[in-house]
């Protein structure tokens, strides 16, 4: 089982890059070759990631949630995954390959570094970890759909203002549904975060003895919550809309990866478990 | 294939007398009655407003333009026609020019899908007219197939190439659903009157006109259910409308920056598209400072229909390619009813049924009688094939009437199912 892990390890990267490659294609050429053909590409490809998380799981006896490497390729899954729902229930077809670059990304950080861990902490077999991380991960997983989409609002709206008709204007869909798509995502990523932070608050002090408010993730998480609190209720109730929502979501995104790093890669925390 | 197609079209005509000669629907009817049987035997007319078409089965083998100037002189009374606004196509060139024309790349706008809906209708009027016979039907299937593929398969008629369809692409780039958005026409000329029917064809939610002359107005919201503003004020209810199409023939600005500012902040900064396609212009074009404000005039639209236009240009290799496969497949067919190949074919079919049931029944008779069974057999084969024979040696003998030769000897492979052996052999 050791080797078709490692062997599933190194081809996940791959399988999202041919997944990156159709979509950029049928992207860049446009017409109906790889129309249906990417998307199953996607679905096999998140199929055979969902098989490799599975044997993980059973072979290291926990679920790939306990260090920052297994989660970025939970969080790799996670992105390609929403975007599938996405594209389903839309039927937007033109804005994939913008979102699996980000798993490309993830997955090959993973792949390199992932660790064999069997033995973990006994604090992180905790079901409550499970459920905290797991809110986490989908709430990060939407909040960067909906920086992205927010990117090509951007992307699109200097376009049209400039009169440039090219690829962007030709494939991408109109501003209204791209706003939508961002706000409706960040919704989500805002509702999933409360939730984290929230078990966060309740079990976190408990479980950790050298747990701090003033932990570098914490308040990474809770700026970048505020944010979009303040960006969502602003556009609820028609204080901000459009372009201004769109600013603080990728700025929310930002954040939410400058925390990241600096929490699991530069600080010493509780909170890292690199 | 005796097929003529006799094109008056925009390569060949001034717009001035493709006007004259085009044939509306009744006229259509009574021009195929004037020809049917006189100088065609079966065909169809096209003809709209870049064209007029004649496809059919000539009855006599020189058929000149003057025939047909004859016969439409008594539909239309046009005078000037000369031979050089004729242009011939004959047997293969003619089906070559109808699947072209068909899949749009003949047309003066490349890839207008007009043209394939106006073929289909006028393939119609020739049936209801008793002009559509066994080949034009067939050459029709393999047109309307050609047609759909060039759709289907190319990107020949994608993407807007006028400016006000342009117009409404790049709005429907912004807005995803027009049934709730508002849109205002400013002046109720031409231009206005195309640009608010688009509109009002997309579903925009609310329409409204303005125009200074308010009995124009009127006119124009009549036809399309639209609501009228005042033009006195026009400037106060800007504020209203997600859509701004100007198209008067004003000579100043008649929208500047500030009040399209004080029209944004008092909708909030709610995205707002002004279109505005009228020479000179009607819009200050500094407004597309403003934030959330989409300005557009005539020269940003022209760019979006000058890159489609060039798009479908690119398309126009992959379309000869459909047609040449369409062609092919045709000829294919046609050829296949010639008769010297139909009496092998037939023959042969008769021979293979003759052989197997031999074959198998031989055993239940002597070594003597199956030699007699056999000659037996060949003979009964030879006797009922002796009449259909002779027919289709005449066929192939004689050029009187190829058509009604074609026809038959389609009926003929179809009842045998000749076509279908020769598949399964292949």
């Amino acid at each position: 089982m050791k080797d078709i892990i490692d062997f599933s390890n190194i081809l996940l990267p791959f399988l999202y890059i041919i997944t990156f490659v159709f979509y950029s294609y049928d992207f860049m050429k446009g017409g109906k070759r790889f129309v249906n053909s990417k998307r199953l590409f996607l679905f096999l490809t998140i199929f055979f990631h969902l098989f490799y998380l599975l044997l993980r799981t059973i072979y290291f006896d926990h679920p790939p949630i306990t260090n920052v490497f297994e989660i970025f390729t939970v969080l790799a899954f996670a992105i390609s995954f929403s975007y599938f729902i996405l594209e389903l229930v839309t039927d937007i077809r033109g804005t994939g390959p913008f979102i699996i670059i980000i798993s490309i990304v993830f997955q090959t950080i993973s792949s390199f570094y992932i660790p064999d861990l069997f033995q973990v902490k006994e604090v992180l077999r905790n079901h409550l970890l499970g459920i905290h991380v797991f809110t986490a991960l989908i709430g990060y997983s939407a909040i960067t759909i909906s920086a992205v989409y927010g990117f090509l609002y951007l992307t699109l709206y200097k376009d049209i203002k400039l009169n440039k008709f090219g690829l962007i204007f030709d494939r991408l869909p109109s501003l209204d549904v791209l706003e939508k798509l961002s706000f409706y995502s960040a919704v989500i990523g805002f509702v999933l975060l409360t939730w984290t932070i929230i078990i966060g608050i309740i079990w976190l002090p408990k479980a950790f003895p050298k747990f701090s408010y003033a932990d570098p993730k914490l308040i990474g998480t809770f700026a970048v919550w505020v944010l979009y609190g303040i960006g969502l209720f602003s556009k609820i109730f028609g204080k901000l809309q459009g372009k201004k929502v769109i600013i603080l979501s990728i700025l929310g995104f930002v954040i939410a990866i400058i925390s990241t790093i600096i929490t699991n890669f530069l600080a010493k925390s509780f909170h890292s478990f690199y | 294939m005796k097929l003529l197609a006799v094109s008056i079209n925009h390569r060949t005509a001034p717009v001035e007398l493709r006007e004259a000669l085009h044939l509306s629907d009744n006229e259509v009817q009574s021009y195929i009655q004037k020809i049917k049987g006189k100088l065609f035997s079966e065909g169809v007319v096209i003809s709209t407003c870049n064209r007029t078409e004649i496809y059919g089965i000539p009855v006599r083998q020189d058929l000149t333009h003057d025939d047909i100037k004859n016969t439409l002189g008594n539909i239309k009374s046009v005078d000037y026609l000369q031979p050089e606004h004729f242009q011939y196509y004959r047997s293969d060139e003619a089906i070559h020019h109808l699947f072209s024309l068909a899949t749009g790349i003949d047309s003066l706008l490349i890839g207008d899908n007009q043209i394939f809906k106006q073929v289909k209708d006028s393939f119609q009027i020739a049936e209801e007219n008793g002009f559509v016979g066994f080949l034009m039907k067939r050459i029709f299937d393999s047109t309307v197939k050609a047609g759909k593929r060039a759709i289907t398969e190319t990107l020949i008629s994608e993407g807007a190439v006028t400016v006000s369809y342009a117009a409404v692409q790049l709005i429907e780039k912004i807005f995803s659903n027009l049934s709730k958005k508002s849109a205002l026409v400013i002046g109720a000329g031409e231009t206005g009157e195309i640009a608010a029917k688009h509109l009002s064809e997309r579903g925009i939610g609310k329409l409204a006109i303005t125009n200074r002359t308010k009995e124009r107005a009127e006119k124009l919201a009549g036809k399309i259910n639209a609501k009228i503003i005042p033009f006195e004020i026009l400037k106060e209810q800007l504020y209203e409308y997600d859509i701004i199409l100007s198209a008067t023939s004003a000579e100043n600005i008649i929208l500047g920056k500030e009040e399209i500012k004080a029209a944004m902040k008092k909708r909030n900064y709610n995205p707002c598209v002004i279109m505005d396609i009228a020479v000179p212009r009607d819009v200050d074009p500094a407004v597309k400072e403003i934030d959330y404000v989409f300005y557009n005039d005539i020269d940003s639209l022209s760019i979006i229909v000058q890159q489609n236009l060039n798009k479908r240009k690119d398309q126009i290799p992959k379309v000869q390619n459909i047609i040449e496969e369409e062609l092919k497949a045709f000829i294919n067919w046609y050829k296949s009813l010639d008769a010297a190949p139909t009496i092998k074919n037939l023959r042969d079919y008769f021979e293979s049924i003759r052989a197997e049931e031999v074959d198998k029944n031989k055993n239940r008779f002597s070594m003597e009688d199956q030699e007699k069974l056999d000659i037996i057999t060949k003979r009964i084969i030879n006797k009922i094939l002796h009449h259909p024979t002779v027919e289709l040696k005449k066929y192939a003998e004689s050029d009187v009437d190829s058509n009604e030769a074609a026809m038959k000897i389609s009926i003929i492979k179809e009842l045998f199912g000749i076509d279908i052996n020769n598949n399964k052999e292949t």
